[in-house]
């Protein structure tokens, strides 16, 4: 019954994902829509990471940054086709990823999210100061879109990219799902809930946790990159600290540890802030109370919520 | 070699300035367990109220501080009170995610008051001192004394009294702490209070020093975090240690690699103590 319900949801989600352009008149909200997607495979990373394994990292806006640049990048100076780099930018953020991880997994926690706060930081400072690689705060332009120019799809056409993008993130999120259903994935669950047990039945869980991390890294590239090539414009403003408060937020909204929770989460935290413009400076205080509100009144997101009710009406009609 | 000692004067002021901050944290995360992040923001509004005081209302330099605090102090009991303690009990990540809200709201408040204009605070401490060659301004000196003085307070006030008992107490065995009849309600306010008065301080100091804008209290309370870490958690004079070789770590870096890059340098310092002593510089393995 239940496994039904559930494919049933996501059955719905997915026609409804793909009549979405359709159904959009206005343009803006397809960008929006775009944009969205992206979000949700950067929140499905931050998810294995945040949600499964329990550790908060502060760095997937900053990821995303490195595969943005890095996919531009070769693409510029290595004349790659954009497929290539679009596949090349999630292995080079996996560098880093590995690089940073290991030493910022030997501490706890709190601890955790600070050291990879901090190389946000670090990333964000290398992007706007290192002029030669990436032209500094002024960015790049003119990125190719992943068509070139004879190719079979109108790629100057919105929704042909809508659905490139739709396709890489219903990949990414079943992706997730199979690696959660996993041994692997168990043993990160495992982790988040107690962390020392893992240990003491002879699993080195930091192996896991560093699977976890890069994981979450590769998704977070993936993402930049698909966003680079739609925007054919990228700067280091959209890859700062604040950013990646976002890819948590979405996790956090969303559900986290569940693989509905980033989707829903993703649309979130990229409608939300457009429904708030008219509050204008004002948004930062909504958005900062939002957050905490949801943790201490939902703090199993949205997909909880609507567990819950389900739960409650099932139980009534029996 | 003057040029070396006159960067490594700049970098205790800084260091200094770090130490305040990490102080206000590791109380806080010895207490509560959470790592209050919003605490580099409200810093700055302290800073920041500071500004408003002296140039708006032209109030004298000191009573502005002394306003600050106690502004500063309601703040802080406020987010205590509202937005940590109900989730108290949560999961560790549900408490840092508050955090972070806290912070967006502490950092939109300040836009919402003060603008995002930067701003420095207007100190007359213009005199500059030279001893043996080096050459250290006023107004640093005293920055660095007023650290100084506000460490040894703090660690008088955490080894020597009964409520600096009680608090650490509390750190160390909160059920050991209520049996012996610790009111383990009324020492977290206790404690928010005292860090937010020393985040204050440290606010003021970085306004008059440098300048405060949005998005600097982010900044420093990452940098307070790094001092913890660098020196080892839950110890005073693991922090000072930190503290000053953050800041002078970032004040050579500043002064002889790249201005530009001298975060960049101090945070993979911290990483290289990461590698080698995870438990930091002064902690216990």
């Amino acid at each position: 019954m239940r496994v039904n319900r559930k494919a049933v949801l996501w059955t719905l989600a997915l026609v409804g994902f793909i009549l979405l352009p359709q159904v959009i008149t206005v343009k803006y909200y397809l960008h929006l829509s775009i944009l969205a997607l992206c979000w949700v495979i950067a929140a499905q990373g931050q998810n294995l990471i945040q949600g499964y394994t329990g550790y908060v990292s502060i760095v997937q806006a900053g990821f995303m940054g490195i595969g943005a640049y890095s996919s531009t990048l070769l693409g510029l100076h290595f004349d790659l086709p954009v497929w290539l780099t679009l596949l090349l930018a999630p292995c080079v953020t996996a560098i880093f990823a590995v690089i940073t991880g290991y030493p910022s997994l030997r501490v706890k926690g709190h601890y955790f999210a600070v050291v990879t706060l901090a190389f946000n930081l670090v990333i964000f400072i290398v992007l706007m100061n290192w002029h030669e690689l990436t032209q500094g705060e002024g960015g790049i332009t003119g990125i190719p879109s992943p068509g070139g120019e004879d190719g079979w799809f109108d790629w100057s056409d919105r929704q042909t990219y809508y659905y490139f993008v739709l396709i890489v993130a219903v990949l990414m999120t079943g992706l997730a799902a199979l690696i959660v259903r996993s041994r692997v994935g168990q043993i990160l669950i495992s982790v988040r809930q107690n962390e020392t047990l893992v240990g003491a039945i002879g699993i080195s869980a930091w192996k896991y946790k560093l699977f976890a991390f890069v994981a979450s890294a590769m998704y977070a590239g993936l993402a930049g990159a698909v966003y680079a090539h739609y925007q054919s414009f990228i700067n280091p403003e959209i890859f700062g600290v604040a950013q990646s408060l976002d890819a948590i937020l979405a996790v956090i909204v969303g559900g986290s540890g569940t693989i509905a929770g980033p989707v829903i989460g993703a649309f979130f935290v990229v409608f939300l802030p457009e429904y708030l413009r008219f509050a204008d400076s004002f948004r930062l205080i909504l958005y900062g109370l939002a957050l905490v509100l949801a943790t201490i009144f939902m703090p199993r997101g949205i997909v909880g919520l609507v567990d819950d009710a389900w739960r409650r009406i099932l139980a009534r009609r029996s | 070699m003057i040029e070396i000692l006159q960067q490594i004067i700049n970098g205790v002021a800084i260091g200094g300035v770090y130490v305040l901050i990490a102080l206000g944290l590791t109380t806080v995360f010895g207490i509560l367990g959470i790592a209050h992040f919003a605490h580099g923001s409200v810093s700055m509004f302290g800073g920041y109220l500071t500004f408003f005081l002296v140039v708006t209302w032209g109030l004298p330099l000191f009573a502005a501080i002394l306003i600050a605090i106690v502004v500063g102090l309601v703040l802080g009991v406020l987010i205590e009170l509202l937005a940590y303690r109900p989730v108290r009990h949560a999961s560790h990540i549900n408490a840092f995610i508050v955090a972070l809200g806290l912070t967006m709201m502490v950092e939109g408040l300040n836009l919402e008051f003060f603008g995002h204009e930067q701003v420095v605070i207007p100190t007359d401490l213009s005199r500059v001192f030279e001893i043996g060659g080096v050459t250290i301004p006023e107004l640093r000196l005293y920055v660095i004394i007023a650290a100084a003085v506000l460490i040894g307070a703090m660690t008088i006030f955490v080894e020597k009294t009964k409520t600096g008992q009680a608090i650490r107490a509390v750190a160390q065995n909160r059920d050991a702490a209520i049996l012996m009849g610790v009111n383990v309600n009324t020492i977290p306010i206790v404690v928010f209070s005292i860090s937010t008065a020393l985040g204050v301080c440290a606010g003021v100091m970085v306004g008059s020093l440098f300048a405060i804008a949005p998005g600097i209290g982010e900044g420093l309370v990452v940098k307070g975090f790094a001092v913890l870490i660098l020196g080892g958690l839950g110890s005073i004079p693991g922090a000072v240690v930190g503290g000053l070789v953050l800041g002078i770590t970032e004040a050579l870096a500043a002064g002889f690699i790249s201005s530009a890059y001298k975060d960049v340098i101090a945070f993979l310092a911290m990483i290289l103590v990461l590698l080698v002593r995870p438990q930091g510089l002064m902690g216990k393995a």
